[in-house]
């Protein structure tokens, strides 16, 4: 797995992938701070927050390639034919990704010491905020992960991590249309209001149950829930399993 | 050792592989031929573990590809069609991250690294990136990854493709000093090559082993005994009733007699007979110069083409 993450994480600075991704990331970051600086008031559990909305566009651009280009390039049967296992080289890819993250987000812990310097303080929503950023990005980065396994091309890959993402980020919202929809269902078949309510929130609430977002709001200010992390955690682990799986089954294709 | 035991590969209705068997040995240069789409990449491919086989079993040195993978493939060194290269390393970087897939102790890397590279020719490159590099040099590059780690088994899939002339010779040398302590498949279109350093062939024709024999052997067979073509200056009569005096030969015919008194006959055989040097020390007894000793056997490329037609 060691090897598999060096190489890479050191591809991500020998193409434009991790400048384009960090530069995006620290333009964005750095005009947020900028903004609240000069307006007097600086939140950086505000500033990570709005930072997670990039997930949608950084991470189709870091893993847009990672299995989609070893296999036109030929390289992917390099993790078949070495004594290997396939699992690792999925966990590899997956910390590299994860490190670029981490190098990314250097530029909030320089935030961080600057509202320090300034005599700002760092408090524990400061801390939920970055603990959010990192499992979000876990879980986005999973995402990604799979779609440049199901997919040959990279650009494709890049467009159905980006759908994906965007789905989860609108769960809540998706929710509260779907639920609308069945109570509107409801109607036409006669059914009482009472009902058609209780189906419309019961709806809304098991799909916006899956929101990651809605889930981890409150962190900013405190509070702590081990249960959205768990959440995070286990759904990346789970996506992470799926992408191993469909590798292991392409090779035992038949088509 | 490789054996290779009944092995079937379905591509929907398709076989691509069809009740392959057969084994390499220790020490032995195995040339693998066929048509293309005969089946050739796909069972490298499942040899190196790269691809499931249907059914079927591969064991390199006793170990089953599928039930021990990473012991078998600890002793596997594989050069596919495509060379597997990242063109953003450089040639070491690459070379570096392919002993660590391979898990070559860390304090024999560099001096492992300078043998590989002087071996098939790349110390000159070793600091460049791979995407800069001619497709002789790529390859080359590919066939060192191969060679990382010692593995005692190695598949080369048309390893000498790119390759200018001075290149395949030294290509063809060093698989030829490999084979003193490695077993290895080689897969190339160029049968000449094949002819050059293989031991023995495997010849696959629609997923099916068409023949696997020596060269010598198949093509003997082909021909039904083995000839030879000599051509001296002297009295065509007594030179014929001598030879046949000579054990081995079976029979001697007329072939061609020239003006100048040149002569040429065709000897035929007994299986598995060395006549030559017997012919020679006879001719020269006799003063009758010897101008052409030739064998007659059909070519490794009659042989492929008479296997794999229709």
């Amino acid at each position: 797995m060691t090897a598999i993450f060096k190489r890479e994480f050191f591809s991500y600075f020998r193409t434009p992938v991790g400048y384009v991704a960090m530069a995006i990331f620290t333009f964005i970051s750095g005009f947020i701070f900028y903004t609240q600086f000069a307006s007097g008031y600086v939140s950086i559990s505000d500033e990570i927050n709005s930072l997670r909305s990039l997930f949608i566009v950084i991470v189709p651009i870091i893993t847009m390639g990672m299995f989609a280009e070893d296999r036109r390039r030929g390289t992917e049967i390099l993790y078949y034919t070495n004594p290997l296992e396939m699992f690792s080289v999925v966990c590899g890819k997956f910390f590299a990704a994860m490190a670029l993250h981490f190098v990314m987000f250097i530029n909030v812990f320089i935030h961080i010491i600057v509202v320090n310097m300034f005599g700002g303080r760092t408090d524990v929503g400061v801390l939920g905020s970055v603990l959010v950023f990192f499992f979000m990005a876990a879980l986005f980065i999973s995402i990604g992960l799979l779609a440049s396994v199901i997919t040959d091309n990279q650009i494709i890959s890049a467009i159905v991590a980006f759908l994906f993402i965007l789905i989860t980020q609108l769960f809540t919202l998706i929710g509260t249309y779907c639920g609308t929809a069945v109570s509107t269902i409801m109607s036409y078949m006669g059914l009482s209001l009472e009902d058609r309510n209780a189906a419309k929130n019961g709806v809304a609430s098991v799909i916006s149950w899956f929101d990651p977002f809605a889930k981890t709001d409150a962190f900013a200010s405190g509070l702590f829930s081990v249960s959205a992390l768990v959440f995070c955690l286990s759904f990346a682990i789970f996506f992470l399993y799926l992408s191993f799986r469909i590798l292991e089954k392409k090779r035992w294709s038949q088509k | 050792m490789i054996e290779i035991k009944n092995l079937v590969k379905h591509y929907g209705d398709k076989k691509a592989v069809n009740d392959i068997s057969f084994t390499v040995k220790d020490n032995e240069i195995l040339g693998f031929l066929g048509p293309n789409g005969a089946g050739k990449t796909t069972t490298m491919n499942i040899i190196t573990g790269y691809l499931s086989s249907t059914s079927g079993t591969v064991k390199i040195n006793g170990h089953d590809i599928l039930e021990e993978p990473a012991l078998a493939k600890k002793d596997i060194g594989y050069l596919p069609e495509q060379p597997p290269l990242y063109n953003d390393m450089t040639v070491e970087e690459y070379l570096k991250f392919i002993c660590d897939l391979k898990q070559v102790p860390k304090k024999d890397r560099k001096e492992h690294i300078d043998t590989i590279t002087d071996m098939v020719g790349i110390s000159a490159v070793t600091g460049r990136l791979i995407g800069n590099l001619s497709k002789g040099y790529k390859q080359r590059v590919g066939l060192a990854q191969a060679l990382v780690g010692d593995p005692p088994i190695l598949i080369l899939d048309e390893p000498t493709v790119g390759l200018d002339p001075n290149q395949i010779i030294g290509i063809r040398k060093l698989i030829k000093n490999l084979s003193k302590n490695h077993s290895i498949i080689v897969s190339s279109h160029i049968l000449s090559e094949i002819q050059e350093i293989a031991d023995r062939v495997v010849i696959i024709n629609h997923g099916k082993v068409a023949a696997v024999d020596t060269i010598m052997d198949l093509s003997q067979r082909l021909s039904g005994t083995s000839k030879i073509l000599m051509s001296f200056k002297g009295p065509a009569k007594d030179v014929a009733s001598r030879l046949k005096m000579i054990p081995g030969i079976a029979e001697v015919s007329i072939r061609n007699a020239g003006d100048i008194g040149e002569v040429e006959f065709v000897l035929a055989l007994k299986a598995g007979n060395e006549v030559r040097a017997n012919a020679f020390f006879m001719m020269a007894k006799s003063g009758w110069p010897i101008l052409e000793f030739r064998s007659l056997n059909p070519s490794l490329e009659e042989v492929f083409l008479s296997i794999t037609a229709g």
